[in-house]
């Protein structure tokens, strides 16, 4: 495949059905052995011809967003004045209140010094390809919203040569490319202004979705829609969710050989437990786990089956302010009514940024209910000296994944090393780790979406950065024969891990296998007289 | 929405070829999947994870969890990957005719 040519700001606008770019697996940073092999691994998945035909294919190769091709020219139109209305409005106080400010000072203040770019896992792991530039798709944000958004702008644009022409091309291929960010924040972090790249691409694909109608099925449709109507975007009902708790109830209590007991709706609890339900169903140990640790300090805690009580995702945060409201909204309310002292947040990184950032601006007065992280409610716990615990029992490799939402986002750093140097004696960091760690690949929304061929470019560009630092980490123990055990405290970051893991073979070829934190803290217990980690089932 | 045609009829399928209308599923509709997946003939054992995985999405809208699926058809999470070259969710879920796991699953 040809090198890429340079690519230039106006190129969004060209009005042909031509790729911007073509990712090339061989122009990717290298990974460590065996993955430095590029002929025995898999390669990126082209879209047959069959959605050639249907779905626009303008920007790098990928579909997240499986765009059906307009029927005609009065639809682009009708999109292209849409998105127009939609640029004006992000910057009107009255529409755009909880946004406004961060979103002028990230458009004003760029001095273009690319100190971001250096700090963007995406853009670094695709061996910088100009597309996945943090400053590309803000910059020509930048300039629709001066050209396009402001008065006598496009008069200015003449004249400054800042042209970027508003049509079909530019808005098709800026949805998909405002899906190539993970909205981790690492360029941000790294601004010496403090410029938001990440918050600048959420405002554009909150611009799709409130004023298009444009979002990924994943998030919206079979999101936060679902959420609110049956429960979970999973489709997991109360009920269903019920039985399930009891089902696994009875299977650890067998297999443990202690008694687990799920608690439900309980009024006036101190604490009520907001899990992901996705949780539940493909990473139970970790709900269970919950329940062992809260049980054994004596803790008074619940889970709510009302909807959506017992789904702690948020996907508003990635997409959309209207339905994040929405969700945020529920959730303090069923906590609320319960009467509980606190909620406190699961293993869920964007779980986190809803409750606990962005609902500080959203959920005043009497919605205000106390939220706390997992992360120093179990410090607390296992520090408390009331569950003896046994370390040698987590005597294996062990590194530590920091979700953006939790560590970067909200500075917590500290909480979950202390647990892990105090139960698991071969605990080693990554390099870099806490605020300055990388993405997993999945963040902003994209461990959720699935559609057409993104999990490769999850898997291949956007989780490079992470795969290749966790291999690191693990460097004096290679091969399988060595099981290692990888911390990951996020539901996204762990299904990220899960397309990393099936593309590679990486249980296989390295035996790392991941987990949550409860799972080591479970496991280190020492009355528990049976390994609570199950290398074989995970 | 894209289209596939299996076992003699036109089907709506997602991007990933799973059907959209689960009611229009039939038990040839189920060989036509294994087929392209260079599953010959349906054994028993398929149609025993098959069934169960279908009737347990009819009454409960959602996909059982693997836990669930290993218990209840007492094959280990191995043989089921034997039986079903894409595993549980990408291939039994797809040949018993009901919509691919979304929303953090």
């Amino acid at each position: 495949m040809a090198k890429n040519k340079p690519l230039k700001l106006t190129d969004i606008s060209r009005e042909v059905e031509d790729r911007l770019a073509d990712i090339d697996i061989e122009e990717l940073i290298p990974l460590p052995p065996p993955y430095d092999k590029n002929g025995g691994l898999p390669g990126i998945t082209q879209l047959s011809d069959d959605q050639k035909q249907r779905l626009v294919n303008n920007l790098d190769g990928f579909s997240a967003l499986a765009l059906p091709k307009p029927k005609n020219k009065e639809e682009e139109d009708k999109y292209v004045r849409q998105f127009e209305a939609g640029l004006k409005k992000l910057l009107r106080k009255g529409d755009n209140w909880t946004f406004l400010q961060p979103l002028l000072l990230s458009l004003e203040h760029c001095v273009r010094c690319q100190t971001c770019s250096e700090a963007c896992p995406v853009y670094i792991a695709s061996g910088r390809q100009e597309i996945y530039r943090p400053t590309y798709r803000a910059e020509i944000f930048r300039r629709l919203i001066n050209k396009y958004a402001k008065p006598g702008g496009k008069w200015l644009a003449k004249l400054k040569g800042a042209d970027i022409e508003l049509n079909w091309a530019t808005i098709s291929r800026l949805f998909e490319l405002a899906y190539r960010c993970n909205l981790c924040r690492r360029c941000s972090q790294h601004c010496p202004i403090g410029v938001d790249n990440g918050l600048i691409t959420r405002e554009l694909r909150k611009l799709f979705s409130q004023e298009l109608g444009w979002a990924p099925k994943e998030l919206h449709e079979k999101g936060t829609v679902l959420q609110l109507q049956v429960g979970s975007p999973t489709g997991l009902r109360p009920n269903v969710a019920k039985d399930n708790l009891e089902f696994l109830d009875e299977d650890f209590t067998e297999s443990l050989g202690i008694k687990v007991e799920t608690v439900w709706d309980k009024k006036d609890a101190d604490v009520l437990l907001l899990h992901s339900a996705g949780d539940i169903l493909s990473f139970p140990e970790s709900v269970i786990g919950f329940a062992i640790i809260c049980d054994a300090a004596g803790i008074s805690w619940t889970l709510s089956s009302e909807i959506p009580g017992y789904e702690g995702v948020n996907y508003g945060v990635f997409y959309d302010d209207v339905q994040l409201a929405r969700v945020a909204t529920r959730h303090v309310q069923i906590a609320r009514k319960l009467g509980v002292k606190k909620i406190v947040m699961g293993e869920c990184g964007h779980e986190h940024k809803a409750l606990a950032t962005v609902a500080d601006r959203l959920l005043i007065g009497d919605l205000n209910i106390p939220r706390e992280s997992f992360m120093t409610f179990f410090e607390n716990i296992v520090f408390s000296g009331k569950i003896k615990f046994d370390p040698t029992k987590n005597d294996f490799p062990v590194t530590l994944h920091d979700p953006c939402n939790v560590v970067r986002n909200l500075g917590i750093v500290e909480p979950q090393r202390r647990i892990l140097r105090y139960l698991c004696p071969q605990f080693r960091e990554m390099t870099p780790h806490g605020v300055d760690n990388y993405c997993c690949g999945g963040g902003g929304g994209l461990a959720v979406m699935s559609d057409v061929n993104i999990n490769d470019f999850k898997a291949a560009v956007a989780g490079r950065m992470k795969f290749k630092q966790i291999l690191e980490a693990f460097s004096d123990h290679p091969g399988p024969e060595v099981k290692k055990y990888l911390c990951a405290p996020c539901l996204n970051c762990k299904l990220q891990l899960r397309v990393i893991w099936d593309y590679y073979g990486v249980q296989e070829k390295s035996g790392i296998y991941f987990g949550g934190l409860a799972e080591l803290i479970v496991n280190a217990m020492a009355d528990l007289k049976k390994p609570f980690i199950n290398w074989g089932e995970m | 929405m894209a289209k596939m045609e299996l076992a003699g009829m036109m089907l709506e399928v997602d991007e990933h070829g799973f059907m959209q209308e689960t009611d229009r599923w039939n038990q040839d509709v189920a060989r036509a999947y294994g087929a392209l997946e260079g599953v010959n003939e349906l054994t028993e054992e398929h149609w025993a994870a098959l069934n169960y995985l279908r009737s347990y999405y009819l009454e409960n809208g959602i996909c059982p969890m693997i836990r669930r699926l290993i218990k209840e058809t007492g094959f280990p999470l191995k043989k089921l990957y034997d039986l079903f070259p894409e595993g549980p969710a990408n291939s039994a879920c797809k040949w018993a005719g009901v919509p691919k796991s979304t929303g953090c699953v």
